[in-house]
């Protein structure tokens, strides 16, 4: 009958163009994403990591190592960032012996290291010796030195506040950045440190500075120990002719120059866009720590930083550092020079570099050590890290890398959820996998052996969130996609939605129209 | 009196060390050259000579970022120009060093660099971004690897394959701007706050007829037997002052640039300004400061007389100018040696050709090798190639021609000639129109499409009209009385524009536009046709109540 041949007709346009037209629409405009593994990205929980490590205690008596051992796990047994293993062992008669006889606490250490493996990782040694100026004494080494068991609150709070950094490690972990994490350079696998040496008025002053080796022999023995966080490469340059007007007011006083010129703190800043113009930071491809150092005109020294408060620099050299930017020196000739006819100027390099590498040493996230009462921390006498602070640091980074790699690959896939129109090509979506899995894989075990994972997930998780694949079709909103195809869908579907009821009711042997029934 | 002597030449004794100790050297030049009747041309010259050789990381006066970046890329030598406007190598000359419109850049890497194309890329889009220059549109499909046309100039090991290490680009459609000058000028040592770079007022300096700024960079010999090489990095500026546009034939600092110089780099060995006053005997002007000293060179049967003089650091603001005492003599050029012109052939949408005119104006034959670079969308063919009318000639002594592939690969070819005496020789060479997709064209497209200029390589046997340098010199003072048996010179033609079939870019738009409104006005009655059945009406028939009002309104419409 015709009136078959008209629903097979009308059945047919429902075919082609529902049942064969809008999957093929669909799967053609679709978004090209890999899969990913939603479930364990979710399943991450940044603030669930922890570090462990290992605590060595040795004392005279076992008595006074089991008070000192409990005293320290009662004070850590809470912690959920910190888990330490400690090992208690009553010293050899020789180790007893070394630590009577050795006045000398450098020695004494040297002595001991004979018997004690002070080079492993992340092994910390808390040893008593007796007849101590304070209760604990803590050196460059792994090691500490207590008195007796009446010392057991002040070990307790050195190492929480000097060789664990507990605050410090929670800062990294937490969502909010702490003021150490705020100053130091986010984790990378390579750092550029570029010394730049500013000379305003080579025509009027000659500077003697041999920048490379400057930079060579301290920042490159002080970074040297840090090889095992990060890659350095350093480098150095002159820039002439930058002048900048630090728009200082003279002040009379009585010295050989018979005036300063003060400067305010918060007109430095400016001094750092002034730098920036030239240094050429931006060629590098890694992450460049900035180092500069003003050498002021004669007419213009000497130059004293005041803080916003109206307080002088109490300290010979003015200094200062800008967090994850760099540090600056201001050199100011000495009066006697500028007197002279041919100046010649001869910057101290042990004073300034002692100043960059104390800057670099919070920018690369050794934190300054505030005092504990009746403990004396030795002063560092090279510019080399003390070995206990590159292992603070090492952990404070792991857990750095580990919550943040986590934290990327959960905002990715909060991104992903939110815009539809995020492309994953298989490079992000291998780095997301490699990430995951080296997350899994080396999850909250803490420092030591997962630090290069850690390492490796924090670099493939950022590899994949910064992408520019991604951002491939951002710019074509779904709102802009349907003011095409709407004005070409909307008449056509209309008609054909429309004889679906029809279509139904023919198939399910029904009558299709009243009136035929007449 | 005795004191302030002893004074002076301690100081000389102690400007000497500084450089010594820290091994860079910094020279600052300037050449200055009338090209009657109307033009004149200023040439600066910045080099830096990096003489610490034990690393690249540490620098004195050379610029930081660009050792960087010639260290990282394993760039052997290197020569980036940006250029507006064309040389007019009839009427004014040769240039010291010369450049294609647009922009520029070719670089040899080095031996040890395995991928060269991947190193290029990364090269170019690093260039980029320090320059503000479009390098990044340096693709595969317009970089070329020429064989003959051009050597390296500096010391290179000895390598057979060095051709191989050469890439090529031009990009003649891009604009040059104070953008580009700002960050060429960071790269100098004493950036534009002293010495000649002072001069270089960006809003003056674009009010020329023709512009170039350019680095180049290569290794030098530092020791006799070349043993140990040290880098250079010239900079350089080319200017041609239109009388027309600076009103006056007269010159002076302050007219031209704006401003007169306040006094040398205190960083630099030397800074000179050279005026060639070689012209003063038929078009007499006065320089005013007398110069310090003229020097009369004599290279290759020429002569020209230099005017000399020497910036002191310590100089107050000084201004350079001539005046013309008399202007009514007319002054014929001498032609230079050899000159070129190039042009496109044809008319309409399908065939076209390209011309290129050489003309030796000595009295002995040239050789010169002739390098055409044809994008992919001007295919050349190179069964077309005519050189004065003919498909084989004599004067044809080697060739070397690549085919292009469509978006891919440039067409190239280049062809080593001997010119005879007194000759104008016509190459021609045809191509097709090819039609690009439709987001291949570039904006404006109805302007035309720009052809890189060709490179033109010759080794001339006169030193006529001749400014450039010897090979190995680093300074322009050594050009002075440098006579040698031929005077090696890499010239560029002008570009030329062709005009491709452009469609009208509105027209997918509408195509779109109107495909749509006929599918969705179609596909109604068509889906009504193909389910719908037409059923006529019995007559008097029961009336449902929606007819009753449909027939009252009929009714009173009649």
């Amino acid at each position: 009958m015709y009136q078959s041949n008209r629903m097979w007709a009308s059945a047919s346009f429902v075919g082609v163009l529902i049942i064969i037209g809008m999957p093929l629409w669909w799967k053609t405009t679709e978004v090209y994403r890999v899969s990913l593994p939603y479930e364990k990205i979710s399943s991450f929980k940044p603030l669930s990591h922890f570090v462990t490590t290992e605590l060595k205690v040795l004392a005279n008596d076992d008595a006074t190592a089991s008070k000192i051992v409990s005293e320290i796990q009662k004070a850590f047994a809470e912690s959920d960032i910190i888990k330490i293993k400690i090992e208690k062992t009553v010293m050899s008669e020789r180790q007893q012996h070394i630590l009577r006889s050795v006045v000398d606490m450098e020695k004494a250490v040297e002595e001991l290291a004979s018997t004690l493996d002070l080079d492993q990782e992340n092994i910390f040694h808390v040893v008593q010796k007796k007849s101590l100026s304070h209760n604990i004494w803590v050196g460059n080494e792994r090691i500490m030195f207590f008195d007796d068991e009446k010392a057991s609150e002040t070990i307790v709070k050195a190492l929480d506040g000097w060789i664990y950094q507990t605050s410090v490690l929670r800062g990294s972990r937490s969502d909010t950045p702490d003021q150490a994490r705020s100053t130091r350079f986010p984790p990378e696998s390579a750092y550029h440190i570029t010394l730049s040496i500013v000379h305003p008025r080579p025509d009027t002053m000659k500077v003697v500075w041999n920048a490379a080796e400057a930079v060579e022999d301290y920042i490159g023995s002080f970074v040297d120990e840090l090889s095992s966080l990060h890659n350095f490469t350093l480098k150095s340059q002159w820039l002439h002719l930058l002048d900048f007007d630090f728009q200082a007011r003279e002040v009379k006083e009585v010295s050989e120059w018979g005036r300063h010129f003060a400067v305010r703190q918060d007109r430095l800043s400016l001094l750092l866009t002034r730098l920036e113009e030239r240094a050429a930071t931006h060629v590098s491809e890694l992450s460049t720590i900035n180092l500069a150092l003003y050498i002021v005109p004669c007419d213009k020294a000497p130059i004293i930083i005041y803080d916003n408060e109206g307080r002088k620099n109490p300290l010979s050299i003015q200094a200062f550092m800008s967090p994850k930017w760099g540090g600056v020196v201001i050199a100011s000739p000495p009066a006697e020079q500028c007197s002279q006819q041919v100046r010649e100027f001869e910057p101290s390099v042990g004073q300034i570099m002692g100043a960059f590498v104390s800057h670099l040493r919070e920018l690369l996230g050794i934190t300054k050590k505030d005092a504990i009462e009746g403990a004396h921390l030795e002063p560092s006498r090279s510019v080399s890290p003390r070995r206990w602070e590159v292992d603070a640091l090492l952990r404070i980074r792991t857990l750095e890398q580990v919550t943040s790699a986590e934290r990327t690959l959960q905002s990715l896939a909060q991104l992903l959820e939110e815009i539809s129109n995020i492309v994953i090509n298989d490079e992000v979506g291998a780095s997301i996998a490699a990430a995951v899995s080296e997350l899994e894989a080396g999850a909250g075990e803490g420092a030591g052996a997962d630090a290069a994972r850690a390492g490796r997930a924090h670099a493939h998780a950022q590899r994949a969130f910064t992408h520019p694949g991604l951002l491939a079709l951002l710019y074509f909103p779904d709102d802009q996609k349907y003011a095409i195809y709407i004005p070409l869908f909307l008449p056509i579907m209309f008609p054909v939605v429309l004889s679906l009821r029809i279509l139904l009711l023919w198939f399910m042997g029904k009558p299709v129209h009243k009136e035929k029934t007449d | 009196m005795f004191n302030s002597k002893n004074f002076l030449f301690f100081i000389a004794v102690f400007i000497e060390t500084i450089f010594n100790a820290n091994g860079d050297l910094f020279n600052e030049e300037l050449f200055i050259k009338p090209l009657p009747p109307a033009h004149l041309y200023t040439y600066f010259q910045f080099t830096t000579l990096v003489n610490d050789n034990l690393s690249s990381e540490h620098t004195y006066l050379a610029p930081r970022s660009l050792v960087e970046v010639l260290t990282r890329f394993q760039v052997d030598e290197l020569h980036f120009t940006l250029t507006e406007g064309q040389w007019r190598h009839n009427h004014w000359g040769y240039p010291v060093l010369d450049a294609a419109p647009g922009a520029e850049l070719y670089a040899w890497f080095s031996s040890d660099v395995e991928n060269v194309d991947t190193q290029w890329k990364k090269l170019s889009s690093t260039l980029a971004g320090l320059f503000c220059a479009s390098l990044n549109f340096i693709e595969d499909f317009n970089t070329i690897t020429p064989q003959m046309a051009l050597q390296p100039t500096g010391a290179i090991p000895q390598n057979p394959n060095i051709t191989s290490q050469l890439r090529y680009a031009s990009l003649p459609r891009e604009i040059v701007c104070t953008e580009n000058l700002t960050p060429w000028k960071k790269l100098l040592p004493c950036e534009s706050s002293r010495g000649l770079s002072a001069l270089l007022n960006s809003r003056m300096i674009h009010n020329t007829n023709y512009h170039s700024i350019g680095v180049h960079t290569r290794k030098v010999c530092s020791s006799s037997d070349c043993s140990v090489v040290s880098l250079e990095i010239k900079q350089t500026v080319a200017l041609v002052y239109d009388s027309k546009i600076i009103r006056t034939t007269d010159w002076s600092f302050t007219k031209l640039f704006g401003q007169g110089l306040p006094g040398g780099c205190p960083l630099a060995s030397s800074s000179k300004v050279y005026v060639d006053i070689t012209t003063n005997d038929t078009q007499p002007f006065l320089l005013s400061p007398e110069p310090e000293k003229v020097l009369l060179s004599q290279r290759g049967g020429s002569e020209t007389k230099l005017a000399l003089y020497t910036i002191k650091p310590e100089n107050k603001m000084t201004t350079i100018g001539a005046k013309y005492i008399s202007k009514k003599d007319l002054v014929l050029m001498k032609l230079p040696p050899l000159y070129f012109n190039r042009y496109v052939l044809g008319y309409g949408k399908e065939f076209g050709g390209i011309v290129t005119e050489l003309t030796n104006t000595f009295w002995s034959s040239i050789d010169v090798v002739v390098l055409q670079n044809a994008p992919w969308w001007l295919p050349i063919q190179l069964s077309s190639l005519r050189i004065n009318g003919e498909a084989s000639s004599e004067m044809v002594l080697a060739r070397h021609y690549s085919p292009g592939r469509s978006r891919q690969k440039p067409y190239h070819l280049e062809l080593l000639l001997r010119l005879p005496p007194k000759s104008a020789t016509k190459i021609t060479i045809d191509f097709e129109f090819v039609f690009l997709k439709w987001q291949e064209y570039p904006p404006d497209a109805n302007h035309g499409f720009y052809v890189g200029s060709a490179i033109i390589t010759a080794n001339l046997p006169t030193a006529r009209n001749y400014t450039s340098l010897p090979g190995t010199a680093s300074l322009f003072e050594s050009s002075i009385n440098a006579s040698k048996p031929w005077y090696p010179a890499v010239f560029r033609t002008n570009g030329v524009m062709v005009s491709l079939p452009t469609p009208d870019f509105s027209m997918p738009y509408n195509v779109i536009c109107l495909a749509c409104t006929v599918v969705a006005l179609a596909f109604g009655p068509l889906h009504n046709i193909c389910t719908k059945e037409l059923v006529l009406k019995v007559v008097g028939s029961s009336v449902t109540l929606k007819q009753k009002i449909i027939n009252l309104f009929k009714k009173k419409k009649e």
